[in-house]
């Protein structure tokens, strides 16, 4: 109960949408508990007095966002932000004394012409060693007096205790009187570049969720802002001295420059020979019916066809807008990057010893052990499979009619034998696109050595699916009914006697010939599932290429404050009559929320209907198709 | 009750009376009538109607004679179907005669519809015969009898007889009879046995109650001496067979149109249907006039 009237509490203190109070053991250690009551109470109060008075200023309470690497600094002035409508202030760097006002302004407004956010001097920062100077303190209020900012901060530190005192300085009011300060330590370098989650232009919470999201961006955005604040190196020769978050040195960027460099033409060749493929797969030759019909079955092609989008979103010169875009860029260029190199690892593997030779020579042994099989498979249904009774006329038809198709494609293959390995040979090459390319081959070789088990499913399903039609229509007939198409319901009907007859007789010989039917298409059926369901792996592994965000994730893997959910505090210490300090600390987004918000999309469509659809059209003979091209096989 | 004496019940609900709801005086028992609806049948009657349902059972054991000469080969297809043509073609003419044509007349039908109804049964049945022929090879035949007896049965219990019930219809009647017939002629030695044989079950369970009704409502003296005709030759030809199932038959002939209509007529006699004020309103009028 008090813990949650505390975190209540402290998410309206300090405007924010994620916190955590940290009881971690050496802060709860060192805090007896009646302390942390008394701190939660005085909490409470001023929070209920802020909401009472939130029109007046001099009763917020002050929120300072003080930056860790600063707290070393020497004596000097605050330089920030302010953010009047939260009462807090982003503090961004220290100005180091001896400076000359002057100078100070006019470097702030260069700044703040390039960042376009107001940096100003927000008061002063005093770092004492051991010696308390009297003159020092006098001389840092009179400070506010030259910036003027309302209120003016002032924050010392003594020696080496842990509470700093923090007052703020009203100039109208006259009396520095103590207000309730909370300082909150942020690491200037994390927040800098992590971005925060979710984008604030896809955010569909609700509006109050949208308002703690949007503060707190708005502490993100003034410290990503002031980059050009932290370019500054410390052994600048500047008239300003300054302390804030500096990177540790740019050794590798002559690199990256030349990269950088050498990058704008390579893109630019690229979308030029991009633009041609593109051109040449556009042309109205491979429009004509046959050849449409055929690429939009092969899957290999609408892998290429992928990729091919993917390259020209990479290699366009027209820079990522948001960052949003930017992650997507880095997210495909990683994905290509990966499945070249798989498909490079698996063609160095392919081309070495002759395996291309030793897959072709056990590829027909397959094919025709495969047709072997299928043969065994049908004459034993042309006996009396597993005892059941089947009409033995049908039987025998059906039965010849797929051996004879069994006999063809035998034929076909060894028609075909002497040129596969060269084939395959040819057809290797186009691993060096990608795992994925390759990936998707092998699943059309795969429908292409099964087409007589396609050819076998079809013709079962058709007749079976015949079979039930018919079945269920003459049933009604034999009731008595027919389906009104124009109530779409089974309304009684009277028959001629012609009719009924042809009916009836219809309706008894499928009836008896159904059984025999019913099994070739189950046998069919499930050799078709098989095959199906080898190439539904395929394509899943060949989605989960194209679609895993790799980038995202091995940012988040190694540079977990990247990519942030929000923030939690801990409590670093508290006592009576000094302000509370706080710790802001980045909370990661989650690996699954990571997937979800920088999947790439893909461009094969899952199959629409459930299971139970799903068995409904095997149990009445519709034609099923493997995961891709649904949509458009049924045509 | 009495006690409020002085005023008398009246049976009305728009005044305030000192009774209680549920009271009723003595004149409420005056209104009871007994067996309203109930008719008076004479023996006579009951058993000539009664002679469609013996007429239907001698045409399902006709049938099954029939198959049973032809499974055993006693029977030569060509001439059941000479006999079959025959009394088609007197009982088409029979059909014709007896109303002297008005029936035709109503009916609008040509003999042009009729010769190519008969084309199209013929060809068909024709056609299917070898398939008929092995159609039920695999299934055993305990499975077709019974299907083949269940059938008949089917079509015994849901052919027209006259009534007025939901169960009636011609169609699966008719449709069951096929079915049988189809199933039994499967198991025939060759396929044009079967397609006597259908054809012969067309003729006997379509073509013969259509005459039976005409003659029935035409003729009675006739139908009823067709009918007495008819019984003996099913009789003679299961007599044939055995001796069991000719008396079994006998008895079952005997039962339906002599002890039935004699127990309908006794258990009528028993009959105590009550009607009076409680009944639930019946609408007598024709009230579509006042939907104008």
């Amino acid at each position: 109960m008090c813990l949650l009237a505390v975190s209540s509490v402290i998410v309206q203190v300090a405007g924010l949408s994620v916190l955590e109070l940290g009881c971690s053991p050496e802060s709860s250690g060192q805090l007896p508990f009646s302390l942390y009551l008394i701190t939660i109470l005085k909490l409470y109060v001023c929070v209920s007095w802020q909401v009472s008075h939130s029109s007046c200023i001099t009763a917020m309470v002050l929120k300072v966002f003080f930056p860790s690497c600063c707290s070393s600094a020497e004596s000097g002035i605050l330089v920030g932000r302010w953010l009047s409508e939260q009462s807090s202030a982003v503090i961004l760097a220290v100005v180091h004394f001896p400076f000359i006002p002057f100078q100070v302004k006019q470097y702030l407004s260069e700044v703040q012409q390039v960042t376009k956010i107001s940096v100003s001097v927000l008061g002063s920062w005093s770092n004492s060693k051991q010696e308390k100077e009297e003159n020092l303190s006098k001389f840092l209020e009179d400070l506010g007096t030259i910036f003027s900012h309302e209120p003016w901060i002032q924050i010392s530190k003594e020696g080496d205790s842990k509470f700093w005192s923090c007052s703020t300085f009203q100039k109208h009011s006259n009396n520095p009187k103590e207000e309730e300060v909370i300082l909150i330590y942020y690491d200037q370098r994390k927040v800098m570049l992590s971005h925060l989650h979710p984008p604030l232009d896809t955010a569909t919470s609700t509006d109050c969720e949208t308002d703690d999201a949007s503060k707190l961006s708005a502490i993100f955005h003034t410290v990503a802002k002031s980059k050009i604040l932290f370019m500054t190196d410390r052994y600048d020769d500047g008239p300003i001295k300054l302390t804030h978050w500096q990177s540790d040195g740019a050794e590798a960027s002559i690199i990256v420059e030349l990269m950088k460099q050498a990058s704008v033409p390579a893109c630019m060749l690229l979308t030029f020979l991009l633009s041609l493929v593109s051109g040449i797969c556009r042309s109205r030759v491979l429009k004509f019916w046959p050849l449409s019909f055929l690429w939009s079955k092969l899957s290999t092609c609408e892998q290429l066809g992928h990729r091919l989008q993917h390259l020209q979103v990479i290699s366009s010169n027209k820079k990522a807008q948001t960052q949003t875009q930017l992650m997507r860029k880095a997210n495909i260029f990683v994905s290509l990057l990966i499945d070249v190199s798989l498909g490079i690892l698996l063609m160095s593997w392919l081309y070495r010893k002759n395996r291309i030779g030793h897959l072709a020579d056990t590829l027909i042994p397959v094919a025709d052990h495969v047709a072997e099989e299928l043969q065994d498979l049908l004459q034993w249904l042309m006996g009396a499979p597993a005892g059941l009774k089947m009409n033995r006329a049908l039987d025998q038809v059906l039965g010849r009619f797929f051996l004879y198709h069994i006999h063809l494609w035998i034929s076909y293959i060894h028609l075909m034998s002497p040129f596969i390995e060269m084939i395959l040979w040819y057809v290797g090459l186009s691993a060096c696109l990608g795992l994925t390319v390759a990936l998707c081959i092998l699943s059309d070789i795969i429908a292409l050595l099964t087409f007589h088990i396609y050819c076998f499913y079809v013709y079962g399903a058709r007749l079976y699916c015949l079979k039930i039609y018919g079945l269920s229509s003459l049933w009604r007939l034999f009731r008595g009914r027919k389906w009104n198409v124009l109530r779409q319901r089974v309304d009684s009907c009277s028959y001629d006697l012609d009719q009924l007859f042809i009916g009836t007789l219809l309706f008894t010989i499928l009836l008896f010939l159904l059984p025999t039917t019913a099994l070739y298409y189950l046998v069919f059926t499930l050799l078709r599932l098989l095959v199906v369901i080898v190439q539904g792996l395929i394509h899943l592994l060949v989605d989960l290429i194209d679609s895993l965000p790799l980038y995202s994730i091995l940012l988040r893997l190694c540079r977990s404050y990247r990519l942030a959910a929000g923030v939690k505090f801990r409590v670093l210490e508290q006592q009576d009559g000094k302000p509370l300090r706080l710790l802001m600390q980045i909370n990661p987004l989650s690996y699954g929320s990571v997937v979800q918000t920088y999947r790439l999309p893909t461009y094969s469509c899952y199959p629409k209907d459930s299971w139970t659809s799903l068995c409904k059209k095997l149990f009445l003979g519709e034609l099923i198709y493997p995961w891709k091209h649904k949509g458009e096989k049924q045509d | 009750m009495e006690a409020v004496a002085g005023r008398r019940w009246q049976k009305v609900l728009y005044e305030r009376q000192p009774f209680p709801d549920n009271y009723v005086d003595q004149r409420f028992l005056e209104e009871l009538q007994k067996n309203v609806h109930a008719r008076q049948y004479r023996y006579q009657a009951v058993v000539f109607q009664s002679g469609v349902v013996a007429q239907q059972l001698c045409s399902v054991c006709v049938f099954v004679v029939t198959w049973w000469y032809m499974d055993a080969g006693m029977l030569s297809p060509q001439g059941l179907f000479g006999a079959a043509l025959v009394s088609s073609l007197l009982g088409y003419v029979l059909f014709d005669a007896v109303d002297g044509g008005a029936g035709r007349w109503e009916s609008g039908r040509t003999r042009w519809a009729d010769l190519k109804s008969t084309l199209v049964f013929t060809a068909f049945t024709y056609g299917f015969s070898p398939v008929l022929k092995t159609l039920t090879e695999s299934i055993s035949t305990d499975t077709i009898y019974a299907m083949s007896a269940l059938m008949l049965l089917g079509h015994l219990i849901f052919f027209d007889y006259g009534a007025n019930a939901a169960i009636v219809s011609s169609t699966l009647s008719l449709n069951m009879a096929i079915f049988a017939s189809v199933c039994l002629a499967s198991r025939l030695p060759r396929s044009l046995h079967a397609f006597v044989m259908v054809t012969f079950a067309m003729q006997i369970f379509a073509l013969w109650p259509m005459l039976q009704k005409k003659l029935k409502a035409l003729t009675p003296r006739c139908y009823v001496g067709v009918t007495v005709l008819f019984a003996l030759a099913a009789l003679a030809g299961l007599a044939t067979i055995s001796t069991v199932g000719a008396v079994l038959f006998t008895s079952l002939l005997l039962a339906i149109c002599g002890l039935c209509p004699y127990c309908l007529i006794r258990l009528q006699l028993l009959k105590d249907n009550i009607h009076g004020p409680w009944d639930e309103a019946e609408i007598k009028e024709d009230l579509s006039r006042f939907l104008m």
